[in-house]
């Protein structure tokens, strides 16, 4: 039987290894990590490292969900503004009785889940182009945040927080645990469970999808449920590391999810791909902006290392032409 | 020997631009009770100081509009209008007051708008990568070039290149006139509107002889142009360059384009239609200011009007289809 | 005097992902002589267009455009040389007016822009020709199909052309519209023009043709002039193949409880069908292209809006409201378009097997990978697809693409199968196994609806067949009633059946 199954299901060979793109990515990470540890001392510190991770965590974060759309052939362009309702909500939804801050951090991230349900609901009901539904969306929240926010940055006082910005556990920072319990999770589902597979039927083709029985309407909005989550939880532990949030504090969360997703390697157009790889992506993405910095780049440098990086690893991957 | 002996035929033109505005009479009829509802709390706004202070606070939307429309007439999109905005606000604000003057600064920001969109084309149309993807990084590379050339905003217009489109003048009016009218131009040459069929068929296109890989590859560097335009433009709005200014744009634009019924999937929408949108958009804010609704209100009542504008013909439609 | 042909196509064959689907055809088109091209779906009437037009390119052969050699014609070139073609499906752009789209890719200009005086009249005198009366510059997108059609053969005209095909043409076309076609094609044959002309209307043939080419399984089975041929005899020039022992031998089934039953079913085209299917039989669907078959298929299996005055599936009442919902009754479905709607080309053998159950179990729960490698080994042994199960589907052959869009549904069991088409696009001996499969499980006990665009296939493998047409069941024909003739006479309507009969 196993010999049977041995031709059918032939081995993992080091040349499909080599084929990988989570793995090439991983690759890459290490490789700038080493060749910045020597160039400039100080880099490899492991207090350094343990700094990039940190700040990987959040765009990590963000990026399950965005991975999760990606790969079902959608794309959302409203978690930006989702960590922003959520690293602003929380100190707003401070209640009296709440003195572990779990219950305010819960309140929001369901807020979160349906704001990522409802972008669901407009792209699977009202067919609505993903992008245009959640850009709208993410029109729509700017302007209810500022309405009730104001301007202002908004300190949390927290306990829970302060916990997950500032406490280590063995040396690891609570939010860069976090973000691996999450990861793990993340691809537990992706990978291991019939929800995951029907990501990936979607992405590559919907109308097959839904004459082999999948229900497309329930997974698609599922899935920017999770977007919204994920989100949520990424503006929960910004709040935690920056003590205070404001409006804006997530727009940069948008295009760096999205950059995330693609350098690891997740075909834009959906049913291919995996958060694997999208996890060295985002530790990537944080290595080259900070590199930039220390080599003393200026900004404008760094913005298009950053952009010609991402146009590389598109071109390389050719695979993507084929498809259309 | 009947040959145009049938009505109308000798009118084909204009009979065809009046068909195309067919949908968007429910648009104009917005647009237009806004603008009525926008004189009418500021009465100063039918004046020329008041008109030519509306346009100018209009005509970066109207443009950045019309470059993302013309991309989603061919099936594609960008997210690099609000850097590239930002790039030709910097090259203006760095060329103009140098050695070959203002005109010299207008030739250095078309060229760079027209060369920087053809090559996103380039990469996106013969390479055949997903323009979504190509322009986000292209934005990142547009936008440092932008910071590369003025780190922080700085640089300066003369004065009375900046008098002369946004001071006490309707010349920003003009110029949204203007642009339209050299758009309909170029959608009367043969590959303007081998356009809507790159778009909507492009095997039917390419099947009936159309360059369709020339067309949409000039419609990038069309998009290009009118962002670093709308970029020279605020530059002399505000008198100096700001790397950084445009990025608003990006989203701005799909919204003024969505909400001028352009549609995502290439071939369906028109010019007039985006100009209209971007013209609601602004009207909108403005109106919306002189409510007293807060400033930020504005993008509260966008999100809600760009879901509403496109999912109410698929509920009607739905509904419709229901015995 | 023979006319010398304009274009002439020498041995051309064509394969696509290593299925030959054209092999050593030759055609000559003489200017004056509408050709008619005859040939069953699949046959490779539409490759052999796509090749004369530059659209393909050809692994053998040449074609020879007034004596001078292509071994491969470029668009640009076939257009130039005065070949146009109207194809099946329609080029058109639905935001522009009736004349830009008939002048598109040819635009008179004046100054570098679109002369408008010069496109109008060039266009009314086109629209003229084909009895478009509508105004010039109404979209294109609000006209209905036919008309749609008419604007497809204006736009083909407009170029002038030496060398005119239609594929099709009068498929979506009103009586008026066709005879205003006729009369049309009369004309462009005074005046010198070649055109090819592909229906499956026999009896528009018979009365327009001079000449008619015969595909069969992309080869050509006849070549001759029309004169001294009826439609029976058309009728054996294209199914007239020996069936050899390509089928199996067919037994009747010892069940025969109805298992299915609809009445006053209405679904896309279909208007108020009654029917049942039983177990243990193969039922087929025959008929011309598009006459509802496929509407019927869609609305038993939930994926199409329904509405029936009675229903019952499988001992259950009531048509069943979503895919998933069918498929817990019993229903599982093979489409005929496998590339667009039955598979995920980039995902493996063994993923797509396990499809429904991922659409059927509990979203979190675990996937078993052993469990999943066992049942694809087992599904593949079974239906013999060779080797490696992790290669992804869109690198099989047509005939092993169709074998994994039915595996998949293997593992349910499903007492009731809707086939759409399964035998298209597929090789011989794919074909011969899943036909000896289809008999296989009708012996089983369960009950199989076959659509198919292949006569001889409903003749050899069913136990009835409803040939539909114009969204009705024009006949039922019992097992000792099925002929290719009779399914065919059904299709055509009265006209043809007197011939046939």
């Amino acid at each position: 039987m196993s010999q049977a199954n041995n031709s059918r299901f032939p081995a993992w060979s080091p040349k499909a290894l080599l084929r990988n793109r989570a793995f090439l990515t991983v690759a890459i990470v290490i490789l700038v990590w080493i060749v910045a540890g020597f160039a400039k001392p100080g880099f490899g510190s492991y207090g350094h490292l343990r700094y990039l991770l940190e700040l990987a965590a959040v765009i990590g974060l963000v990026a399950i969900g965005q991975t999760y759309v990606v790969i079902a052939g959608g794309i959302d362009l409203s978690v930006g503004a989702i960590v922003t309702v959520s690293a602003v909500g929380v100190p707003l939804v401070a209640l009296s009785g709440d003195g572990g801050g779990a219950f305010a951090v819960l309140i929001i991230l369901a807020a979160a889940t349906s704001i990522g349900f409802l972008n669901g609901l407009g792209v699977a009901y009202l067919r609505i182009h993903p992008m245009i539904m959640t850009l709208a969306m993410a029109t729509f929240l700017q302007g209810v945040l500022i309405l009730i926010a104001g301007g202002t940055a908004i300190s949390a006082q927290n306990p829970l927080l302060a916990w997950l910005g500032n406490a280590r556990i063995i040396g690891i920072p609570a939010g860069v645990l976090l973000w691996a319990v999450v990861s793990g999770a993340a691809l537990a589902v992706l990978h291991a469970t019939p929800f995951g597979a029907r990501l990936y039927a979607l992405g590559a083709n919907p109308l097959a999808s839904a004459l082999s029985g999948i229900n497309v309407q329930a997974t698609t909005m599922a899935v920017y449920a999770v977007s919204g989550l994920t989100a949520g939880l990424a503006g929960v532990l910004i709040l935690g590391m920056n003590g205070q949030g404001y409006v804006g504090i997530g727009d940069p969360y948008l295009l760096a999810s999205i950059a995330a997703v693609v350098l690891g390697g997740t075909s834009i157009l959906g049913g291919s791909g995996s958060y694997a790889g999208t996890i060295p992506g985002a530790i990537l993405l944080v290595t080259i902006t900070a590199l930039i910095t220390v080599v003393n780049a200026s900004a404008g440098w760094r913005s298009i290392l950053f952009g010609s990086l991402i146009l590389l690893l598109l071109l390389l991957s050719g695979r993507e032409s084929q498809r259309r | 020997m009947s040959s145009l002996t049938r009505t109308g035929d000798d009118r084909l033109y204009w009979r065809a631009q009046g068909e195309r505005n067919r949908g968007l009479m429910g648009l104009f009829a917005v647009v237009a009770a806004f603008l009525a509802l926008y004189a009418y709390l500021f009465p100063g706004l039918l004046s020329v100081a008041g008109v030519s202070k509306f346009a100018q606070s209009w005509l970066p939307l109207a443009l950045v509009a019309m470059a993302q429309a013309i991309l989603m007439l061919t099936g594609g999109i960008s997210l690099a209008i609000g850097a590239t905005v930002s790039l030709g606000a910097v090259i203006a604000a760095t060329t103009m007051s140098g050695y070959f003057g203002v005109a010299g600064g207008i030739v250095a920001v078309s060229a760079s708008g027209l060369a920087i969109g053809a090559l996103c084309g380039v990469i996106a149309i013969r390479l055949r990568l997903p323009a979504i993807i190509v322009t986000l990084a292209a934005s990142f590379i547009i936008g440092g070039l932008a910071l590369l050339i003025l780190p922080r905003p700085g640089g300066a217009i003369p004065g009375w290149f900046s008098d002369l489109l946004a001071g006490n003048t309707p010349a920003a009016l003009g110029l949204v006139f203007l642009v339209a009218l050299l758009w309909k131009l170029y959608l009367a040459t043969p590959l303007g509107l081998s356009l809507y069929a790159a778009g909507e068929n492009p095997v039917g296109a390419y099947r009936a002889g159309v360059p369709v890989d020339a067309a949409r590859i000039a419609a990038y560097a069309i998009s290009g142009l009118l962002s670093t335009l709308a970029g020279l433009f605020i530059a002399a709005q505000t008198g100096s360059g700001d790397p950084v200014i445009g990025q608003a744009f990006t989203l701005n634009s799909i919204a003024a384009a969505v909400l001028g019924g352009v549609g995502f999937l290439g071939g369906r929408g028109t010019m007039r239609g985006a100009i209209a949108g971007s013209l609601l958009l602004s009207v909108m804010i403005n109106v919306m200011f002189f409510l007293g609704f807060p400033p930020v209100a504005q993008y509260v009542a966008q999100g809600l009007i760009i879901i509403g504008a496109v999912a109410l013909p698929q509920l009607t439609a739905r509904f419709r289809r229901r015995p | 005097m023979t006319p010398q042909a304009i274009i002439k196509a020498n041995g051309l064959s064509k394969s696509f992902f290593g299925n030959p689907v054209l092999q050593n055809v030759s055609i000559a088109l003489e200017p004056g002589r509408i050709h008619a091209l005859l040939g069953e779906n699949g046959a490779g009437k539409s490759t052999l267009i796509n090749l004369l037009s530059g659209a393909l390119a050809p692994d053998g052969g040449e074609i020879e455009i007034d004596g001078r050699s292509h071994r491969r014609l470029t668009p640009s070139e076939a257009r130039r040389a005065g070949i146009a073609v109207v194809q099946q499906e329609l080029s058109l752009t639905s935001d522009l007016s009736i004349a830009e789209n008939i002048g598109l890719g040819a635009y008179p200009r004046r100054f570098g822009l679109i002369d408008y005086k010069a496109l109008a009249r060039k266009a009314r005198e086109v629209c003229d020709l084909v009895g478009l009366e509508e105004n010039l510059s109404t979209p294109v997108g609000d006209l209905p199909l036919g008309r749609r059609q008419m604007v497809e053969i204006a736009k083909a005209l407009f170029r002038k052309p030496r060398i005119l095909v239609l594929d099709e043409p009068t498929s979506s076309l009103s009586a008026h519209e066709a005879q205003t076609l006729t009369r049309l094609l009369q004309r462009l044959r005074q005046e010198g023009t070649a055109i090819l002309y592909i229906s499956h209307r026999l009896n528009e043939v018979m009365r327009l043709c001079e000449h008619v080419t015969v595909l069969k399984d992309g080869k050509v089975t006849a070549d001759r002039s029309l004169q001294g041929v009826d439609a029976a005899g058309l009728v054996r020039l294209m199914v007239g193949r020996d069936p050899g022992d390509l089928f199996p031998h067919w037994t009747p089934s010892p069940e025969r409880q109805t298992i299915v039953e609809v009445a006053g079913f209405s679904s896309g085209l279909l208007r108020d069908i009654d029917l049942d299917i039983k177990r243990g039989e193969i039922l087929g669907l025959g008929g011309l292209v598009g006459q509802g078959q496929e509407d019927l298929l869609l609305g038993l299996y939930g994926a199409l809006p329904a509405s029936a005055r009675r229903a019952v599936f499988n001992n259950v009442a009531g048509l069943p409201s979503s895919v998933s919902r069918a498929n817990a009754l019993g229903l599982a479905y093979v489409p005929a378009d496998r590339k667009r709607e039955g598979l995920h080309l980039i995902h493996s053998i063994a993923w797509n097997m396990m499809l429904p159950d991922f659409g059927k179990a509990r979203g979190l729960s675990r996937r078993d990978p052993a469990a999943e490698r066992k049942l694809a080994t087992e599904l593949a042994d079974r239906l013999s697809i060779k080797g490696d199960l992790t290669r992804q589907v869109q690198a099989l052959s047509g005939g092993n693409q169709q074998k994994v869009a039915l595996a998949k549904w293997m593992p349910a069991d499903p007492p009731i199968l809707l086939l759409n088409d399964p035998t298209r696009g597929v090789d011989v001996e794919t074909k011969r196994e899943i036909y000896v499969l289809l008999r296989r499980f009708a012996a089983q006990g369960k009950a199989i609806v076959l659509s198919s665009s292949d006569t001889p296939e409903l003749v050899h493998l069913c136990d009835r067949v409803a040939v539909m047409r114009e969204g009705g069941i024009a006949a039922l024909l019992e097992r000792e009633q099925i002929s290719e003739e009779a399914i065919v006479a059904a299709a055509m309507g009265a006209e043809a059946a007197k011939v046939a009969a």
